[in-house]
């Protein structure tokens, strides 16, 4: 195990980051927490000539402004399981960060990292995905903002230029009557999910639902969204089993997940429409109040 | 029937029935201990396998001027630089597999993704892994064979020119077949389990270096120092100028039984005469390293309406890959033991070897007769369902009893204590649980097996151990065991200590040398409590009995009356006070010229066994146990839970409980990850993927606790009354959770691993028939 | 401000100031061991996956295979050998050997490193969280269940000796 020869360079914010990046143009890669990374270079898969280390740059505090958390690009999936806030005002996260690797990967791994690595069955990009969240990326014209579901694009790509680093995220917090759940189906304890699905349920006082979001993740070349279309469906309606089956199975049948060394395509599609039935489900309990509501 | 309860034994013993931690377990949590990658040595070299791309083509062409040339490579060897290119093994003695020689370094043919093909010596890793890029290699892609039944067919491409049936063996007794027709019901089933790789944590490593008169001297993780005469073959050097040392290993459960970096670190420090590393990256490891053999087993079973098995008839295919390595000995325990448990009286049994381009398969804890549990216990499941009777009523009904004859036509001459072994752990279990939510469904499902201990005994086998009482009264214990974690060392000293009295902080224990050591054999085939213990039994013994009569001269005493403990040989109830300490019993010994060290050595009882009938020794003896499983199913996904587990084995006498306990949860472990989760996927002879990410080796948070149930029958071989104890736990878990998810279900996988896809189609499957 | 050459990084190890030179794509595991000596944080994968070469990092347990020497300048770190004073073991430690915890031992210093720091965080962890936490350290022996028979009992009798809930 010994990783190709490189170049290493420590930036200290995300302007020389930038700047870094221009001048070492394609052959560079920016290391945050390494997780994704390292195991690449150990095994001399991932061969760039130049490693950017971005950590010094540091988190700071995840912040709420108005109805988001601001949360910096290198904070930790510790930080963000263990955050108060975060707990509190986007639970759905704190769950999905608890989800992802082992406590190594947790304690180094960087929610910008994960979203620049763009695993297509990762925690993060899924309920990112899901909740809309707004990326900060920061290129040598400035920053700009993106949409997760526009930034994520296909396998381990994302519309990042070559001179551009992710430098915060923005999730929108969880009103009162929106329920949440994130479900996924691993062959192992806290492995990579076969199929993982993110789901968000707002209520009406009447028990009607005013707003639905649903994201799977290992089901297609990036965090799949569930066509707003489909969901049309539960809106003003009372979030019954028949109804959140229908659902689910109309969502589920638009995808086409290839297969690989763990399930078959077919049974990831299979996965998808039972866990997107129950994760609505336990969104919508959520949403009620109900959050014990079996799935 | 059930064969009569076991009593627990009372026997006064003061260190056997304990649970002392011993040395190598206090550097372990230190985290002390030398491993074989830890050794440093001046100069040291990193060494590489080379390792063939394609499963099976012709080289064309090798280039390594370039990988020669780069700065800081030492040494690059290639077929032509070996001085004997060839191991041949011939594990049964001769008794009827072909004759297939394997290469150390593939010279112009590779047969599988792995092969090794050249080798490097670099001053640092980095230059050794450039070097092995700069390796150009031309190949000319052959048919490969990757399917065992496949292998077996006419015009099938031919692995070795030799053929591709490396062994057929037959066991047979009666008349299977006219049993068959007679029977009341037929019940018949096919099973196939699936390729898996040992994962012990510590990969394959060693350091070697030239050492005194030029004696070239392996530092390594080996469950078996006596390949160092094969590696002397293949330097062309005497055996004298090679010595294996074997380092307390971070696990092996078989896969380090074969040689792993042993001819080629040798190579390398021979050729460099510098001291070289080797330590195998995980994902060669996974790619290339032995497997368990895939078993594709098929049962016809016939019963009487009661319940008798009347006959049965067994057909294995193994894929050995594409070398023998044990492979004839694999199929041959898979062969002996594929009835299990139970009185067959009518038995043919036929299990065969096949060569294919997939990566070799050998040795891996269970040996074969693990396999064939995940068929004969689902085979009497499927009895009790068509007869209407529970499970557990068929079994009893035929379980062996001390005395019967089993398919080879050996008579049982120690306690069965098998159905107690499932009584017990079906009570272990307790309720079973109700389901957690709608779609989810509750089993219960039950093992039982049998695996041998100790070699088969045409074999002749031996062990040796040396103790001497050294003139401060300590003990010095000498033995070739090589000891895998399982406390191997440990338990020797426990022994002498029983016998001598001498407190286990004052015994040195070294082990696993081939040139300083006695020699022990070898850590396989649950063979070491038994051989070696019995061995340390005998020196102990010995040494005592050769100082008793001094002691008794001191003392003024009888010998009989004498007893040794704390230090000190002492009259028998005459408390503390009267009494000489070992020392000067040591120096006593000295005055008279009394010998103070003693050599034991254990021999096997021995045997013939003939091919051609099927008919003759096999194994020494066996362990019983059978473990048992709730869980609960997710009819939607198809994912399974156990919600509890619970294992008992008959284990003689427990030397260490804590130990015992230890080997039956991790067995019961590794068992329960082949169960549900682990696979090696190769598609046409490409591994799929060699990450360790990818191969699910269960973690803490998968499986439940296992629960453990100790039985003590007293009626093993080994050492007072100890059976062996390493490999059966693993042979369980596949059976017991096919069965728990058939009772929860009503549907049955049969094939290896359980995974949630295989499940929810067998479910798929029943619904589809119920329209 | 640097390229491919040899960079000094420094370090406290185990309480011990170490200073050594290391190239950028040395990783933290090949540089404690090869260069400084702690042959105890070991090498299983590569991929951060086995959890033998867990060292603690500023207090938290992170995979040395998986961190870049060069990262880890300026450091504090810990391996097993520095939980207790040469020649002592820490009571996790004892505990970890009463209960027969440790078979081959390969996974051993790094299941030390995680529990220790789970108790750092959560002094009486259930079971389940132990499990959890555990995930990520493989044993290939023991089944787990001495492990975290262990760790349970050095958390009550940690809590013991603090006066703390039983």
């Amino acid at each position: 195990m010994v990783a190709a020869p490189f170049g290493y360079q420590r930036v200290s914010s995300f302007d020389e980051a930038v700047q870094a990046l221009h001048e070492r143009g394609e052959d560079a890669k920016v290391i945050a927490g390494g997780q994704s990374l390292v195991p690449m270079l150990n095994l001399r898969v991932a061969r760039p000539e130049w490693l950017i280390d971005i950590n010094p740059v540091g988190a700071g505090p995840i912040e709420e402004h108005g109805g988001s958390l601001r949360l910096p690009a290198l904070t930790r999936h510790r930080a963000i399981e263990e955050s108060e806030v975060v707990r509190r005002r986007c639970p759905i996260l704190a769950e999905a960060a608890a989800h992802v690797g082992n406590v190594r990967t947790r304690t180094r791994g960087t929610l910008g990292g994960s979203l620049a690595h763009a695993d297509p069955a990762g925690e993060l990009p899924c309920v990112a995905v899901a909740l809309g969240a707004e990326v900060t990326v920061q290129g040598p014209d400035g920053a700009r903002q993106v949409a997760a579901g526009d930034l994520l694009v296909s396998y381990f790509t994302t519309t990042l230029a070559a001179d551009e680093v992710v430098a915060e995220v923005r999730v929108p917090t969880l009103g009162q009557r929106s329920g949440w759940s994130f479900l996924e189906l691993s062959r192992r304890s806290s492995d990579w999910m076969v199929v993982g699905v993110a789901a968000l349920v707002e209520l009406d006082t009447e028990g009607a639902v005013t707003a639905a979001s649903a994201a799977v993740g290992g089901v297609a070349e990036r965090p799949w969204l569930v066509p707003a279309e489909v969901l049309l469906e539960l809106l003003g309606e009372a979030p019954e089993q028949a109804l959140l089956a229908r659902v689910a199975e109309r969502a589920a049948a638009i995808v086409d997940p290839d297969d690989d060394v763990h399930a078959s395509g077919a049974y990831r599609q299979r996965v998808a429409t039972v866990l997107v039935r129950r994760a609505l489900a336990e969104a919508a309990a959520r949403a009620t109040g109900n959050g014990s509501g079996a799935p | 029937m059930a064969e009569t309860e076991v009593p627990a034994r009372q026997e006064a013993f003061r260190v056997v029935g304990q649970s002392p931690s011993h040395h190598d377990f206090v550097d372990k949590v230190e985290g002390s201990l030398l491993y074989a990658a830890d050794w440093q040595l001046p100069g040291l070299l990193h060494g590489k396998v080379v390792r063939a791309e394609v499963p099976c083509a012709r080289i064309a062409g090798m280039e390594v001027s370039a990988a020669r040339a780069l700065p800081g490579v030492v040494a690059v060897l290639t077929a032509a630089d070996v001085p004997w290119n060839q191991v041949l093994e011939r594990p049964t003695g001769g008794l009827g597999e072909l004759a297939v020689a394997m290469p150390v370094l593939a010279a112009d043919r590779v047969r599988y993704q792995g092969e090794p093909i050249a080798l490097i010596a670099a001053v640092t890793a980095q230059i050794a892994e450039q070097a092995a890029e700069l390796i150009d290699v031309e190949y000319d892609d052959l048919p490969g064979v990757f399917d065992p039944e496949r292998a077996l067919e006419p015009g099938a491409p031919l692995v070795h020119d030799q053929g591709n049936l490396l062994v057929s063996w037959i066991i047979a007794r009666g008349d299977a077949a006219a049993a068959l027709a007679a029977a009341d019901v037929v019940v018949e089933g096919e099973y196939r389990t699936q390729r898996v790789e040992h994962a012990y944590l510590e990969p394959e490593a060693g350091v070697g270096w030239v050492d005194t008169s030029g004696v070239i001297t392996l530092r390594v993780s080996t469950q078996v120092i006596e390949h160092a005469p094969t590696i002397a073959t293949i330097l062309g050097l005497p055996q004298s100028k090679l010595r294996v040392i074997s380092t307390y290993m971070g696990g092996g459960f078989g896969g380090k039984e074969d040689m792993t970096v042993e001819p080629y670190l040798a190579l390398l420090v021979w050729r460099t005469r510098r001291p070289v590393r080797m330590v195998w990256e995980r994902q060669e490891s996974i790619m290339a390293s032995t497997k368990r053999h895939p078993f594709i087993l098929r049962y016809r079973t016939g019963v009487q309406r009661d319940g008798s098995i009347v006959a049965q008839e067994v057909d294995i295919v193994g894929d050995a890959g594409a070398y023998p390595y044990l492979s004839p000995r694999v199929l041959f325990a898979a062969c002996a033991t594929a009835s299990g448990p139970y009185r067959v009286p009518n038995v043919h049994h036929r299990a065969r070897a096949v060569f294919t381009n997939n990566a070799p398969t050998s040795a891996f804890r269970g040996f074969g007769a693990m396999q064939v549990t995940f068929g004969y216990e689902q085979q009497m499941d499927r009895v009790a369902e068509r007869l209407g009777l529970t499970p557990q009523a068929v079994r009893e009904r035929n379980f062996l009893d001390k005395g019967d004859t089993i398919p080879t036509g050996e008579r049982l001459d120690t306690a069965v204590a098998a159905g107690q072994c499932l009584r017990r752990a079906l009570a272990a279990l307790g309720e079973p649980a109700r389901p957690s939510g709608p779609g989810r469904r509750i089993g219960r499902g039950f093992a039982v097996n049998m695996q041998p201990y100790g070699r088969t005994v045409w074999f002749h086998d031996r062990a040796s151990c040396w103790i001497s009482l050294e003139a401060d009264g300590s003990l010095l214990l000498r033995s070739g065991i090589t000891d895998l974690g399982a406390g191997q060392a440990a338990s020797l000293a426990q022994i002498a200590s029983e016998v001598l009295g001498v407190p286990l902080g004052e015994i040195g224990v070294h082990i696993g040398d081939s040139q300083l050591t006695p020699p022990a054999g070898g850590t396989f085939a649950t063979r070491q409590l038994y051989m070696s213990g019995n061995a340390a039994l005998a020196a102990a013994r010995a040494l005592r009995a050769g100082l008793l009569p001094v002691a008794a001269e001191m003392l003024g005493a009888v010998p009989d009356d004498l007893v040794f403990e704390d230090g000190m040989v002492r009259e028998r109830d005459t408390g503390a006070g009267r009494g000489i300490r070992l020392a000067e019993l040591a120096a006593a010994c000295r005055q008279r010229s009394v010998p103070t060290a003693h050599l034991g050595t254990w021999y096997a009882g021995t045997g013939t066994f003939d091919p051609a009938t099927g008919q003759g020794a096999s194994f020494p003896d066996y362990t019983f146990g059978a473990h048992a499983a709730d869980v609960e199913v997710d009819t939607e996904t198809g994912q399974v839970r156990v919600l509890g587990y619970a294992a008992a084995h008959d284990v003689g006498r427990a030397i260490n409980p804590l130990r015992v306990e230890g080997q039956i949860q991790g067995g019961a472990y590794q068992g329960l990850g082949y169960a549900l989760g682990e696979e090696i996927v190769v598609d046409d002879g490409q591994v799929a993927s060699t990450l360790l990410a990818s191969y699910l080796l269960p973690n803490a948070a998968d499986l439940p606790d296992v629960r453990v149930i100790v039985v003590e029958s007293g009626e093993g071989k080994g050492p007072f009354g100890a059976r062996g104890i390493g490999e059966p736990p693993i042979g369980n878990p596949a059976a017991t959770i096919a069965n728990a998810v058939a009772a929860a279900t009503g549907v049955r996988v049969t094939q290896l691993p359980i995974t949630p896809e295989r499940l929810l189609a067998a479910l798929d499957a029943a619904a589809g028939d119920a329209r | 401000m640097s390229d491919q050459s040899k960079q000094r990084v420094t370090l406290t190890v185990n309480g011990e100031h170490r200073e050594a030179w290391v190239f950028p794509h040395e990783s933290l595991l090949d540089v404690l061991r090869d260069v400084l000596g702690h042959h105890e944080v070991r090498y299983g994968c590569g991929e951060g996956v086995c959890g033998t070469c867990t060292v603690l990092v500023d207090g938290e347990p992170v995979s040395g295979c998986l961190l870049l020497a060069v990262q880890a300048d300026g450091c504090s770190l810990v391996t097993v050998r520095g939980l207790a004073p040469a020649g002592d073991l820490h009571p996790l430690q004892a505990c970890f050997l009463r209960n027969g915890a440790a078979q081959c031992g390969f996974c051993t210093p790094g299941m030390l490193l995680t529990a220790w720091a789970l108790l750092q965080h959560d002094p009486r962890p259930s079971r389940e969280r132990i499990r959890r936490e555990l995930v990520g350290n493989l044993c290939r022996c023991t089944g787990y269940s001495k492990i975290l028979d262990a760790v349970e009992e050095h958390a009550a009798e940690a809590a013991e000796r603090t006066g703390g809930h039983g």
